[in-house]
């Protein structure tokens, strides 16, 4: 088949416009420069030490974290619940609630982050990190439920019937097929939850109470021309740890997928 | 001699509604130990449904199912002395073979050694011997399903529920796996209830076979009786191929009637030969391809003999399918002729002599 060139050159185009940007980032990060400029001046690994010289920096990772940990454990195991009930049992109102749990998926989050601050404040709840991985939690329900029912929905029936057959109770069967046999799905949605969260500016911005948390403190320092290099030095490692963890969380589901027999029907990756 | 063994399952008005969707109309039956019993019929004819009654894993709405003389109502399927061989064979994909096998063993207290023997030998009675330690997800259709069946004999349960087993199958492998099955049924004496919608796989197989139609059983009876015998026109449709004339009743006295019917006039037919109740209009005689048989020279009919002109010429190798037109017939009849070398295999339109017999018809009323 014949195409034009036009949509090859729109490809490249778009695909540099998209990553070109995230590129830069390592560039400058061991530029021998204070200034963001080219030409580039030199190799240099400084700036990660400065960075990591940082206590303030080390304090907000500490917090950010805190806030990860507990948003993909929260999440991740409010989302089995979820979606072994939506995939396993019928119940009034079902597609009314998960239809509600997936919504903050579109809703922009600035809304979500101004309506459960004001919440918060009226009913008096004073803000803290709990505060953030609340905000966290509500926007990973989405993806963790997402990526769950997919992983609930691939496992046959039978397989939970057959244990019973055999011998098993219900508990002992959920054990020893159900869990192994999703296992691949939890991790995922517990690696993408947390990706999700460790970043998150505008929720951690509105409800935290001051507290260094990473993506603020980033935002913060880039006032300053002269803690620029070490942000794009902390950047680099968070591209690079965001990729490490997508890639893991694509792997694990995949396996998930050849393990229970299935075909592949498209992921994240 | 199958009527000596005793009761294993005894279904009693069983009834099983999914919402207003009524599966199960009233199931009575016996099924006896040790037989191969087969429930067939077309899909959604609520025959996997009863199957699933039976093992536990749906609660009826009605009626009773007994096994071994013990009443299932609130026995879970755990518990049940039955086991099942899934549709999807339902192989554990994360365990190894052996692991599958031995699953039902896990509650067993007997030491590791004791039960890993009893997993060999169940592999070695499927044909799997030394399979144990491949990974379950990769093994072919034939090798999961015989893994199933070892996983479900190994707890030598009073009933094996097999649901529709072999239809994921290629035909070849479908029919060696349908002589295994008969012969392992043999060998262990475990009462194999099949679920299948093949009414050739359930003659092949069965001792005896359940017809369901729309959540009721049409007709329960051995092989023979069902496609010599069917007590209806549905269940004649069903199994095998069956012609159909129509017919009207002339006189019943006593065990006799007397049809009148087109192409072959009058007849006298035994009770046994008529099905449905007496009285009611609109009856029909039946008969299966190969109860017609074509004359050839000078060969004379045992019992009657008619005269038909060939319209349609089927041929299949080893064997050739007639339509013909009895003359006084207003549509064709179907005719299955075995092939004999040195005979000719007759055109559209040739003149056949056609014997027949009264007694291989079946009246429907």
């Amino acid at each position: 088949m014949k195409r034009s060139p036009i949509l090859g050159a729109y490809a490249v185009a778009y695909l540099l416009f998209l990553y070109g940007p995230i590129l830069i980032l390592p560039l400058f990060a061991f530029n021998d420069s204070r200034i963001v400029a080219f030409p580039l001046s030199g190799f240099t690994t400084q700036w990660f030490g400065e960075m990591w010289a940082d206590a303030n920096l080390r304090k907000a990772l500490g917090n950010s974290l805190i806030i990860a940990l507990s948003t993909a454990t929260i999440s991740t195991a409010l989302g089995i619940f979820a979606a072994r009930s939506s995939v396993r049992y019928r119940w009034p109102g079902k597609a009314v609630v998960m239809g509600m749990i997936m919504v903050p998926l579109v809703l922009p989050e600035m809304i979500v982050a101004m309506a459960l601050l004001v919440v918060l404040l009226t009913i008096g709840v004073p803000l803290s990190i709990f505060t953030i991985i609340l905000g966290h939690v509500l926007i990973c329900m989405p993806f963790a439920v997402a990526i769950l029912t997919s992983a609930f929905q691939s496992l046959d029936k039978s397989l939970e019937e057959a244990a019973l057959d055999l011998g098993e109770t219900q508990i002992s069967t959920f054990q020893l097929i159900v869990l192994p046999l999703v296992m691949p799905g939890i991790l995922s949605a517990f690696l993408i939850t947390f990706t999700i969260s460790i970043d998150e500016f505008i929720i951690a911005n509105f409800l935290g109470k001051g507290d260094p948390i990473l993506s603020v403190y980033i935002f913060g320092q880039f006032r300053f021309p002269a803690k620029v290099p070490s942000m794009l030095a902390l950047g680099t490692l968070l591209v690079l740890f965001s990729i490490c963890m997508l890639a893991i969380a694509e792997y694990f589901r995949r396996r998930g997928i050849a393990k229970t027999g299935g075909k592949d029907s498209g992921g994240f990756l | 001699m199958t009527s000596e063994k005793p009761t294993m399952i005894e279904m009693r008005d069983v009834h099983k509604y999914y919402g207003d969707y009524h599966a199960l109309r009233g199931i009575n039956g016996t099924i006896r130990a040790g037989e191969f019993f087969s429930l067939l019929g077309p899909s959604g004819c609520g025959k996997t449904t009863l199957l699933r009654t039976i093992a536990g894993f749906e609660d009826i709405s009605g009626g009773m199912i007994m096994i071994d003389g013990k009443n299932m109502a609130g026995v879970p399927a755990n518990v049940r002395p039955t086991n099942m061989v899934f549709q999807s064979y339902a192989i554990f994909p994360h365990l190894t073979v052996a692991q599958n096998v031995g699953f039902g063993l896990r509650r067993d207290p007997r030491p590791k050694a004791e039960k890993q023997r009893e997993v060999d030998e169940a592999l070695e009675m499927v044909g799997l011997k030394g399979y144990g330690n491949r990974a379950a997800h990769a093994l072919s259709g034939g090798q999961r399903q015989r893994v199933a069946l070892a996983r479900a004999l190994i707890l030598k349960p009073k009933v094996l529920l097999l649901d529709e087993p072999l239809s994921a199958l290629d035909k070849k492998m479908r029919e060696q796996m349908q002589m295994e099955l008969i012969k392992l049924q043999r060998q262990v004496g475990i009462t194999f209830i099949l679920v299948t919608h093949d009414q050739e796989e359930a003659l092949v197989m069965s001792d005896r076979i359940a017809v369901m139609f729309e959540g009721g059983i049409a007709q329960l009876a051995d092989p023979e009786t069902l496609y010599r015998r069917p007590n209806s026109r549905q269940v004649a449709d069903f199994i095998g191929t069956m012609n159909f004339m129509p017919a009207k009743i002339v006189a019943e006295t006593g065990d006799l009637v007397e049809v009148d019917s087109q192409g072959f006039g009058h007849v006298t037919l035994q009770g046994s030969q008529c099905m449905g109740t007496p009285g009611s209009n609109g009856s029909s005689i039946g008969f299966r391809p190969e109860t017609l048989t074509i004359l050839f020279e000078n060969q004379q009919a045992v019992d009657r003999e008619s005269m038909a002109t060939v319209e349609e010429v089927v041929y299949y190798g080893d064997m050739t399918y007639y339509d013909v037109r009895i003359d006084g017939m207003t549509s064709p009849v179907r005719i299955s002729m075995r092939n004999v070398f040195g005979r000719p295999v007759l055109d559209i339109g040739n003149r056949a002599r056609v014997a027949w017999s009264p007694g291989a018809l079946v009246l429907f009323r």
